[in-house]
């Protein structure tokens, strides 16, 4: 996957974003590797469109989806979705309109912070968050990760580290 | 991280006070010297270790005999 690139063409084209799961906990601190990105989105009809606008280039298509299924990332799919499992030439890429636990968009924002990424200034669900969604989640993989996250949460508040 | 921040984390990460997360951790089994490693890089540093650690899948993926 290709974090970096990603984070660029979504803010180039003015997405607005948070970066959750893996990737997010790995920005976070968190040791743990991922395979993926996922993303939560405002959906709002003019994010929708800049959304699809900064994805045509890096061909979406659904994930395991059988080859030749008709699939258009286009501002008319995603809003009558709301959850996409994608594969991109920047790497598998899941887009989810609400997350489990916090709720939509705005929630996600909220329990979101700043973390500059290659001189740009990028959302990522914070600690606090992302054990939230986690334990909501409930998942044995989720619930798995929540040890080293409530300990790496409270070694940065004890620190004041980023 | 500063040098005072990694020693605090140092102590804390050998000496983790009872009943604290840190401890739990420890105890379910998590490294936690690995947070001195991933702390002392900047987001950028730790979106590049990301990216490298996912090609291991992409391998794995490559190199998983054929199902049957």
């Amino acid at each position: 996957m290709k974090l970096e690139e990603t984070l660029r063409v979504l803010y180039d084209a003015g997405v607005e974003f948070v970066l959750i799961g893996g990737a997010a906990m790995g920005l976070q601190g968190s040791a743990h590797l991922t395979k993926d990105m996922d993303f939560c989105y405002e959906r709002s009809r003019p994010n929708l469109e800049r959304l699809a606008n900064a994805l045509e280039p890096h061909h979406p298509a659904l994930r395991g989806a059988p080859a030749g299924l008709p699939f258009h990332f286009d501002a008319e799919t995603i809003s009558r979705g709301l959850n996409f499992a994608l594969s991109t030439d920047l790497g598998d890429i899941d887009f989810l309109g609400e997350v489990t636990g916090l709720g939509a968009f705005a929630s996600v924002r909220a329990a979101s912070n700043m973390m500059s990424v290659s001189g740009i200034e990028v959302r990522v669900l914070s600690l606090a968050g992302l054990i939230k969604s986690k334990s909501a989640a409930g998942r044995p993989r989720d619930l798995y990760v929540l040890p080293e996250l409530k300990a790496l949460e409270e070694l940065k508040k004890k620190t004041h580290s980023e | 991280m500063t040098q005072e921040q990694e020693k605090l984390a140092l102590d804390l990460i050998n000496n983790p006070p009872p009943g604290s997360e840190l401890a739990k951790a420890k105890e379910f089994g998590v490294d936690l010297t690995l947070f001195i490693s991933t702390l002392r890089r900047t987001p950028t540093e730790r979106a590049r270790v990301l990216s490298q650690g996912a090609s291991i899948f992409q391998l794995a993926a490559q190199n998983a005999p054929a199902e049957k």
